[in-house]
């Protein structure tokens, strides 16, 4: 899908020399003094990445700030989701999956070294998905789950962080009075907002999310969208989607990808009234994608 | 010109009617609808004819097995079998006292470091005891005998007075009068035949007194025993002696107040084959249709079988489903479904040549003798039967519950790996229970294939109808036993069409009928009632 960068360039506005110059600037912007350099979380560095023999991703440079809210957007199959899922290495799963160069790090560390504890990683980087996807146990039993992996037992403790996450996720007056009913049995909406409660149960530094409101309604959405604007306080938030007015009223910093390419990372207020970059312009003016 | 005009003003026909190609009266689109309907009407015709061929054999077995205990109470069989019944109890206590004195004489030769004769010589006290008190049997057992022989007589009278009026009556059908008119029928008058039976009542009630007292002072003056474990053990052989004298009252009472005339309730003939403990055929004294040993037989073969092939087949399922890589896959999943392609009877043979022998020859390992029921000597037993039907049942659970596991939505994992669990986490606690309920039922179907198995239990289960010993605790599953499959396999090629033995099979495959069905209905239930809702 993702392919040799000359087809992709000749089908797009600009010429083909625009992706190094769109990204270099990009970073320029992020490193002046307004955003000093210790508020980066997430360093990404010239990463590659490979599904078996397709090319994902190429030369990805990025710097994620900390307690913000950074925003992936772009037309499908452009990589955002892929990257979003090699910051907890989820893309482990999926069998021929390897990034190929450079490196990814959090705090400093590189999350792709042989001896990171992938288990460690995602207890810090938790994750929420495109399709709600609670456990088929009890609301309370989805919540504690993560907690009791990590060998929490203490029933008290358990209460408090249900009730914890669940207000954090804005659920809690509506569910707490059936914390023992069926994860399942909440509506589009709430299922969500119960992922996300699961996965600020285990107080993650960063939450990644994988278009979170795709699969719900304008109510819904607003919902998650308010969430959002309350745990950034709290934790990193990266969020992918394909809904522009999202991140714009959500995001903090946009950065766009296109066909594997990051092609323009700034100010959110900038992406969207003035993008340094034509094809920027062109996606988010709705002229393709 | 008007030519054309003409053919201008009357356009084409509208040709939506239908085609007139008829075979046999049918468009082909009906053709090809009978044919598969007719196919589908056929396999449920074939299911019907089958259920109604079952019950129309079976059912008539229950009339024919109340006839079976009239006789066995009009000819007095039963009353004889009261007091066979006493004497059997006593063997049986005396078979208790011969263990105690092996425990003697291991006693006296390994703790006291007595030779054999001297063991022996020091044991002629308890020698004594144990003669008296076997010996105190013996007028019971010569009345037993005595009463066995006239119960036997009366019993053939009446069996002969059967045939000779079968054979008038087949005589009649065919029109020969005078030759029907001439078979004679001695009708069995049992009142009268049973006089000299009953007859015996006195002298019974004599030897009885004389037995009770008999035991009562053997067991006063029984011999002090050697060790306090051996005492013990004598001093519950008192109690059961002495219980069972308490009971010679009852067993007088049965026999005073026995009478022939007493009918036969229809529902004994149900209850004595669901409930009863003994199958026994073609026997000079009385055949019984009991189910329990060959259901028992059934039930204990098919739970040893699950509990080898459950976690082998699910734990198969588990590593192929989520652990193993593609090529692992690839060459594991035909492994597993190959072994349904062996035929049952070389698995059979394979467990009398192999299996067999090699679990006896393991079982008598000294070092593993803590293993309850080993060693043992019966080659062919449960156990064996029971590896090798886990074998066959593997394939069945293995392939059902992978499929289970498969249709756990994959976001399901993903979401348990991002709150950082492991895999084997993840497979524990989302994986399994979400699919529990595939997986229950792909065990039951699993105990369905076991259940109707015929040819491995037959060869290998040891035949060996009776109850097996519960006392041995998980020990009995070392011991023979005979199945509904292997007794229908065994026995239906000897009996005689239409006999109360041929229908009793019939009956025991109805039961299994009925078991087999109730297992495929929960297996479906469970699947449709727990299946979560994905989405």
């Amino acid at each position: 899908m993702v392919t040799s960068a000359p087809i992709l360039m000749d089908t797009l506005p600009k010429p083909a020399v625009r992706p190094p110059t769109a990204v270099a600037p990009a970073a320029a912007t992020f490193s002046v003094p307004n955003v000093p350099a210790d508020t980066t979380l997430i360093d990404i560095e010239q990463v590659d990445f490979f599904y078996g023999a397709t090319q994902a991703l190429a030369d990805i440079n990025l710097k994620i700030d900390d307690k913000k809210v950074t925003a992936f957007i772009g037309p499908s199959g452009c990589g955002k989701s892929t990257l979003l899922r090699c910051l907890n290495r989820m893309n482990d799963l999926i069998d021929g999956t390897r990034v190929a160069k450079g490196t990814i790090k959090i705090r400093g560390v590189n999350i792709y070294q042989p001896d990171v504890d992938v288990i460690e990683l995602r207890k810090r980087v938790g994750m929420v998905f495109q399709k709600s996807n609670p456990f088929p146990k009890s609301i309370y039993e989805n919540i504690t789950y993560g907690l009791r992996l990590q060998g929490r037992t203490n029933k008290a403790d358990l209460d408090a962080i249900v009730e914890k996450s669940l207000r954090g996720a804005a659920l809690w007056d509506e569910v707490k009075d059936r914390l023992n009913t069926s994860g399942l049995g909440l509506s589009g909406g709430q299922q969500q907002r119960l992922c996300i409660a699961r996965a600020i149960a285990v107080e993650p530094e960063v939450i990644l999310m994988d278009e979170p409101c795709s699969a719900l309604d304008p109510v819904a959405t607003a919902k998650v969208e308010e969430l959002i604007q309350s745990l950034r306080e709290k934790f990193t938030i990266v969020i992918v989607t394909h809904n522009m007015q999202q991140a714009a009223r959500c995001s903090d910093r946009t950065a766009f990808f296109y066909m594997g390419r990051l092609i323009e990372y700034a100010d959110t207020r900038n992406i969207f009234t003035n993008p340094a970059n034509p094809q920027t312009e062109a996606y988010v003016s709705g002229r393709f994608g | 010109m008007s030519d054309s005009t003409a053919t201008v003003a009357a356009p084409a026909a509208f040709a939506v009617s239908k085609k007139r190609l008829r075979l046999l009266g049918l468009t082909l689109d009906d053709a090809i609808k009978a044919f598969f309907g007719g196919n589908a009407l056929v396999s449920v015709v074939v299911l019907a004819l089958i259920t109604i061929f079952l019950f129309r054999e079976g059912f008539g077995f229950f009339a024919q097995n109340r006839q079976n205990l009239r006789i066995y109470r009009q000819a007095g069989l039963e009353y004889v079998d009261f007091i066979r019944a006493q004497t059997d109890d006593h063997t049986a206590l005396t078979r208790y006292l011969s263990d105690l004195r092996v425990r003697q004489i291991a006693f006296l030769q390994q703790e006291k470091k007595l030779s054999l004769a001297d063991a022996n010589a020091a044991l002629a006290a308890f020698d004594a005891f144990a003669d008296q008190f076997g010996s105190a049997i013996d007028p019971l057992r010569a009345i037993v005998s005595d009463l066995t022989e006239q119960a036997t007589a009366i019993k053939t009278k009446f069996i002969v007075a059967g045939d000779k009026e079968e054979e008038r009556r087949q005589l009649l059908a065919v029109g020969k009068t005078a030759e029907a008119a001439a078979v004679k029928i001695d009708a069995v008058n049992f009142s009268a035949e049973l006089k000299p039976l009953l007859e015996t009542r006195t002298a019974y009630l004599a030897a009885n007194r004389e037995l009770a007292q008999k035991l009562a002072a053997a067991l006063d003056a029984a011999p002090k025993m050697p060790a306090p474990e051996i005492e013990a053990r004598l001093d519950r052989f008192k109690d059961l002696s002495r219980t069972y004298i308490a009971g010679f009252p009852a067993i007088e009472k049965n026999l005073m107040t026995w009478d022939y005339t007493k009918p036969v309730p229809a529902a004994q003939s149900f209850t004595a084959f669901v409930f009863g403990r003994e199958w026994l055929t073609a026997s000079f004294w009385q055949d019984w249709y009991g189910v329990i040993p060959l259901l028992v037989g059934s039930v204990l073969v098919s739970f040893v079988a699950l509990l080898i092939a459950v976690p082998f087949g699910v734990g198969a399922a588990v590593y192929v489903n989520q652990i193993a890589s593609a090529t692992e896959q690839k060459f594991i999943k035909p492994c597993i479904e190959f072994i349904s392609a062996i035929p049952s009877v070389v698995l059979g043979f394979f467990g009398i040549a192999i299996l067999g022998q090699t679990l006896r020859a393991v079982s008598q390992q000294s070092w593993l003798s803590w293993v309850p029921g080993f060693p043992y000597s019966e080659r062919l037993n449960v156990l064996t039967a029971g590896c090798l039907l886990a074998l066959l049942a593997v394939p069945t659970i293995f392939t059902l519950a992978e499929d289970a596991l498969n249709n756990v939505p994959r976001a399901f994992k993903e979401a348990s790996f991002a709150l950082g669990a492991s895999r084997l986490q993840t497979i524990v606690k989302i994986i399994v229970p979400a699919s529990l309920s595939g997986i229950i039922s792909a065990v039951l179907l699993g105990l369905g294939r076991v259940i109707g198995e015929t040819m491995v239990v037959l060869l290998c289960a040891g035949n060996r109808i009776a109850i097996p010993d519960f006392s041995a605790g998980l020990g009995v599953i070392t011991q023979p036993v005979h199945t509904m499959t292997g007794i229908i396999a065994q026995e239906m090629g000897e009996v005689v069409r239409g006999s109360i033995h041929y229908r009793a099979l019939f009956v025991v495959g109805l039961l299994l009928f009925f078991l087999s069905l109730l297992i495929n209905y929960a297996a479906q239930g469970i699947v449709r009632r727990y299946r979560i809702s994905i989405g």
